[in-house]
């Protein structure tokens, strides 16, 4: 099964968010899935811990350095779903993780700070395609986006999808309930509501239908 | 909306292969490190660990009493393993040995 890395080098780009709501997402359409809590911040943890896990999703904890290519090794053979949740930082784990990974996904806001940075991943993942002679498939996902695209933000797609970097559509918009889940744990469907409910929901899913016809070969 | 807005065939998520062999983690390595992905986690300290029972390195003794030895083998001008093979010739002969 395949193994889903999450990444950026910036701090506070939406990485726990995009992959506590793809996680929960997959799981919902019927996925196993096995999180991984790279982060030192252990944003993955608090949110397990928050309240009961949903069906078919487990999490492992402070996968380090060292260990993170045995333990994807362990879990992307045995019908799951593999979520791998980076620090925000330039580090050999995240070189690492990206190494293995069948979709890289960089979390962006749409600010010219969180795109220079983040264009570090991307330049890495090329770096790293070189180096192991293989193809990683990578995208980028715009988080914590308004409901009227600023001109920063239509700015920095444009230039991204001038340079072949693929898009995930749709963004994941700035919600009160993303932010909950860190507060009530669970998923979307499970939580107390929290704004506009069926909007967070259909955006979620939406996004998480993406990624999967990203993995299962369903786009160009 | 329904509640479950898409289902996922598994049949269709497959795994690529991926070289997990030491030099591709190697090489992996050196493609980040040259663009700053460095280690980052703390290292292991080298070299032998404290003893649990003393707190030093290298001491046989708890530290008040190495320094009695230190200090009797030097008024008596011998070497400290001399006062060590006394008391383990009395540690004997009370013990019955």
């Amino acid at each position: 099964m395949p193994t889903v890395v999450i990444a950026s080098p910036k701090g506070g780009a939406g990485k726990s968010t995009t992959a506590v709501l793809l996680g929960t997402e997959l799981a919902h359409a019927g996925a196993n899935v096995v999180m991984l809590d790279c982060d030192p911040n252990q944003s993955l943890t608090l949110w397990a811990d928050r309240g009961p896990l949903p069906d078919r999703i487990s999490v492992l904890s402070s996968v380090s350095e060292s260990d993170i290519v045995k333990t994807i090794k362990r879990h992307d053979t045995d019908g799951q779903i593999v979520i791998v949740d980076l620090e925000g930082v330039a580090s050999r784990l995240v070189s690492r993780a990206i190494s293995q990974a069948d979709l890289v996904i960089t979390p962006m806001r749409a600010t010219t700070l969180d795109a220079t940075i983040g264009v570090r991943a991307l330049q890495l993942i090329s770096e790293e395609e070189e180096a192991l002679d293989r193809k990683i498939p990578h995208a980028v996902v715009f988080t914590m986006t308004k409901a009227i695209k600023s001109k920063q933000h239509t700015g920095i797609a444009g230039s991204l999808a001038e340079q072949g970097v693929d898009l995930i559509n749709p963004p994941l918009m700035e919600r009160a309930s993303f932010s909950a889940l860190f507060e009530f744990g669970g998923d979307l469907h499970t939580m107390p509501a929290q704004g506009n409910m069926e909007g967070a929901i259909e955006n979620a899913a939406q996004f998480a239908q993406a990624v999967y016809q990203r993995l299962a070969g369903e786009m160009g | 909306m329904t509640d479950k807005p898409f289902n996922i065939d598994l049949g269709r998520l497959k795994t690529r292969e991926k070289d997990r062999s030491a030099q591709a983690v190697e090489k992996t390595d050196r493609a980040g490190e040259e663009l700053g992905f460095v280690a980052r986690e703390p290292q292991k300290k080298r070299g032998r660990k404290p003893s649990p029972r003393t707190g030093q390195v290298h001491a046989k003794v708890m530290p008040g009493i190495s320094e009695e030895i230190a200090n009797e083998a030097r008024r008596r001008g011998v070497q400290q393993g001399v006062i060590i093979e006394e008391a383990w010739k009395l540690y004997k002969n009370k013990s019955g040995i």
